[in-house]
Formats: C-alpha cells, structure tokens, sequence
C-alpha cells in the first residue's frame, strides 16, 4: 500500500496520485480535509507494528510500503496531532518515504541549506546574512546588484536591490529590524533540475522576471524549455539529493555565461507539474515507479 | 567566551551565564538587532550580537542551547501580523549561525535543527537499534489506553563525555555510548525499570557536575 498524503486538489499530489492508478499500485489518499479523523494506534519504538484508520479503511503500517508526503499546514488542533504522529510514523517506517520528514527542513533555514550545497562541490552565490546596514550597504556597492530572499521558506519571492538606485539604497536600513539574506546576483539561464531517485529533468527557464515563478504576476513572460545537461553534472545533482537524505528534489541552478554552474537552492517538496507541463518531462510517473519501487532509490 | 542562546525569560538560561565565567545570554532580541555580520559561504569578520554587544565569532569559543525555535511570540516589537515570518526568519538565520560558527556548540545542527528538535526519536531509536539497545514502546493512539503506571525511570545525564546520575556504572555506559553515536556533547538519556530506552532530551537543566564539564569543554573551544 502506497500513502499519498497531502491536499487532494494540490496539483503535484493529484499527479502522483494518478500516476500511482495509471501503474495499478494500491494507493490511500491521505487527504489534508480529513486528517483530522485520522485514527490510529501505533508503537513508534516499533514502526511497522500497529495502524492507521481513515474514513473507515484500516491500513496496517506493516503493509505500507511507500509513502509520497506533501501536507500542508494542518488547519485545526486534531489535525495537528494527526499530522504530528504520521509525520513520526513516516520519519521511521521501513518504507520508501518521498520525502522523509527530516529532510525536508533544510529548507526553513536556507543559508544552513546553502552550505551543505557548498560542501557538495557545487559553486553558491555570495551571499550576507546581516542586521547591520553598513554592511549590507557594503554589500551592495561590492556587487552592484544583490537579490534579496527570505531566509525561512516563508514569503519566499526573491526581490532585488541596485546599488544604482538611492532608493534601494536607502532601504537597506530596514535589515536593523531582523536578519535578511542578500546576495550577489549570478547573471545567467535559470535551470531547474528535478532529481527523481537517480534520474535527473532539466528544464530551463528564460524570464526576464527577478523571480520566475512570479513572472506573470510581476507582468512578465517565463519560458520554459527541456535542457541538455553536460556529461557529469547530473550524477553530482543526484548525489547532492542524497547528501541531503532527498528522494525527490527540485534544484534551481543557474548556468553562467562562461559555462559555470551555480547553485541556488534545493527544494524537498516541488511544485513539479507546471514544468512536467511544458516539458513532457514524466516526473509524476518517475515518482510513482519510485515509490512502487521500480525505480531504484538511491 | 560562552554565548548561552535562550529566552531572556528563561531562569536555567540565567544561572547557566551566572556560572560560566564570561557567558551571556543571546536572546531573541539579540537576533533581531543591528549589527549582525554573517557572509557565506566565505567565514569574513562574522559578528554576533550578544547581550546586546557585538562579539566576533573567532572569540566565541562555546554555544550552550536552551532553545529548538524562535517564536512569533518573542517578537514583541513587530507588528503582529509580521511576527511568524520574523520568527522564521530568525529561526532559519540561527540556524545557520550555529552550523557554520567557529566554536564549538552544544549540541550541533542536525538536519537544520537544533535544540530538543534535533533529537527527534527517529534519530534516537535509529541509534539505539543501530547499537542493540532495546527500546521501551512508544505507544500513540488516538483512543484512550490504558497506560502503564508511572515507570521508574533511570536518568543518565551525559555531558563533554562524563556521566553523570545515580545509574549504575554499565547503564551511564551505554548512555555514553548512545550520546556518542548521535553526535550528542550534552543530552539526558532515560531508561525504564527493564533498562530500556525510554528517551533522550536536551531540554533539562544540567545538574551541577554536567555544568561544570560543560563549562569546560565550553570554554576550551572546538576539540
């Protein structure tokens, strides 16, 4: 029995959700609106031993042999309790977890994130964690162009800051109120990769939007397209997902002028659809074989 | 010097910096402050603010944690609307600057977390099957249980590699052994009756010779 836990109408947990149906695999949907009815007994010490019950159907967490996680917030009291033990259960069940709970929270401290992109090789942008505005000021004349990002993985719309302009300038004595991440713009072709186990799919992305996810709403265009990647950077990308305990990743990558890659930040639980949209990429179906197990785990 | 990171509400915070000769406590106030430094991924003049002063990381030498989160609640200053995200924020920011600080912190990021969050029990049940340890059940229902009545429990605290407790020597062992394996300088390890593993928690107050070990391996830096 496969999970699939998240909300029904998201459109990342439909897809693997109907992937799962398409390759014939048993499959409980656990879905967000309901979790607050969840019922279960189980021994944590012991994770394979007790149950799960939701709208009537008990699921022996012995027999749960993956699990494809994308809650969202938890909307009341019960809810929360429900998610707190499931999140326990599948932190430790001996199953394939897409993606384990832990880690995932890489991702609410992306400065910690980005170090750990650094010690796997790869080049990151550099990057000022601050609250002082000299420094930030510096900053910013050193670079000449900054982008500012959230450092949790809330509001996370990156902006950006000129040093040609006072009035970016001038709001730079905002960061006294509390830290804020800034760093030096990278110039180049957005990248996406979605790491699927040992798989890689590569889109680029050419936007004239600072945040391309935004473009549309900010009054721009996003183009997206499948992007060859060079013989080597793959196997690297599959093993910076595993570094960081990811089964599934989506990882944003820019590709510099001169050849050089940089590397932004890896997200645990991708929004992969919009892209899966304009490539033909088969990113659901490659999770789902994932989670049936006839795609290796790495 | 030792940075105690905690609530300025916190009275264990408060003894621990009165102990250490030279501690202070970093607060949530701290955090939101002028003048933090933090570049990345180079380690340039990065700057702490402590009790309000700024202190450069290379003259920190220990990180004493008595907190797994920053809340919304101790942004007092912000509006309330704002005060989730600047939690997060700080949250994610300290993060960071306990990872990749130059003195030695007690107990590490794991995961990007820290605190009693770190020692989550998947971690320590892992380490415990790892090692052979039997584990106590942990048994979640969301029907009521019958539970067992209070179990005697046996608490071991370890601290810079020292035991300390009224365990019996092969007990303080294996909780030595298990605090090694997570990686743990300071952590309370609890066992039942039957000398299973019950838990582990970095929450408590150190007792006092946990306090002076700590104090010590705090004071001396990274090993």
């Amino acid at each position: 029995m496969i999970l699939v836990w998240g909300e029904r109408a998201d459109p990342p947990v439909a897809r693997v959700a109907d992937a799962l149906a398409a390759q014939g695999a048993p499959t409980c949907l656990l879905d967000d609106a309901a979790l607050a009815t969840l019922a279960y007994d189980l021994d944590l010490a012991a994770p394979a031993e007790g149950w799960i019950e939701l709208q009537g159907r008990r699921i022996a967490a012995a027999d749960i042999s993956g699990a494809y996680v994308r809650p969202g917030e938890p909307r009341s009291a019960a809810a929360r309790v429900a998610s707190s033990v499931l999140l326990a259960l599948l932190s430790a069940l001996p199953a394939r977890v897409v993606n384990r709970p832990a880690a995932g929270r890489s991702n609410a401290a992306k400065p910690y994130q980005l170090g750990l992109i650094a010690q796997a090789g790869f080049a990151v942008p550099d990057t000022l964690l601050t609250t002082d505005p000299e420094a930030a000021r510096d900053f910013l004349h050193r670079h000449g162009r900054l982008v500012y990002k959230s450092l949790s993985g809330i509001r996370s719309i990156v902006a950006t800051l000129q040093a040609s302009d006072a009035g970016d300038v001038a709001r730079l004595d905002e960061v006294r109120h509390g830290p804020v991440q800034l760093q030096a713009h990278v110039p180049g072709l957005d990248v996406r990769v979605h790491v699927v186990g040992s798989q890689c799919f590569a889109c680029s992305v050419r936007s004239d939007a600072t945040d391309y996810r935004y473009a549309a709403a900010a009054g721009h265009d996003a183009q997206l397209a499948e992007h060859e990647l060079p013989p080597g950077l793959g196997p690297r990308l599959v093993a910076l997902a595993q570094a960081l305990g990811l089964q599934l990743a989506g990882i944003d990558l820019r590709l510099q002028a001169d050849g050089g890659w940089v590397c932004f930040e890896v997200n645990p639980s991708p929004g992969f659809p919009w892209y899966e949209d304009a490539t033909g990429h088969p990113i659901a179906e490659a999770i789902a074989a994932l989670l049936t197990g006839e795609l290796a785990a790495t | 010097m030792i940075v105690v990171v905690g609530s300025r509400h916190d009275t264990v915070a408060a003894a621990l910096v009165s102990r250490w000769p030279g501690a202070a406590l970093c607060s949530a106030e701290d955090l939101c402050s002028p003048g933090w430094r933090w570049s990345m991924p180079g380690a340039t003049a990065r700057r702490w603010i402590v009790a309000g002063q700024p202190v450069r990381d290379e003259d920190v030498s220990g990180v004493f944690l008595r907190r797994s989160a920053v809340y919304a609640e101790e942004m007092v200053s912000l509006h309330p609307a704002d005060r989730g995200f600047a939690a997060a924020e700080a949250h994610g920011f300290l993060s960071c600057v306990l990872a990749t600080s130059a003195a030695r912190v007690v107990n590490p990021v794991r995961d990007g977390a820290f605190g009693e969050e770190a020692v989550r029990p998947e971690c320590w049940a892992a380490a415990a099957r790892r090692l052979g340890l039997p584990l106590a059940p942990q048994r979640v229902a969301s029907a009521p249980i019958r539970r067992a009545a209070l179990r005697r429990r046996d608490c071991v605290e370890c601290a810079a590699g020292q035991a300390f407790g009224p365990a019996d020597t092969a007990l303080r062992a294996v909780a030595g052994e298990l605090s090694q394996a997570l990686g743990l300088v300071w952590a309370v390890i609890a066992f039942d009756r039957q000398r299973r593993l019950l838990g582990v928690s970095v929450a408590a107050a150190p007792g006092e010779g946990a306090q002076a070990a700590l104090g010590r391996a705090l004071a001396e830096g990274r090993p």
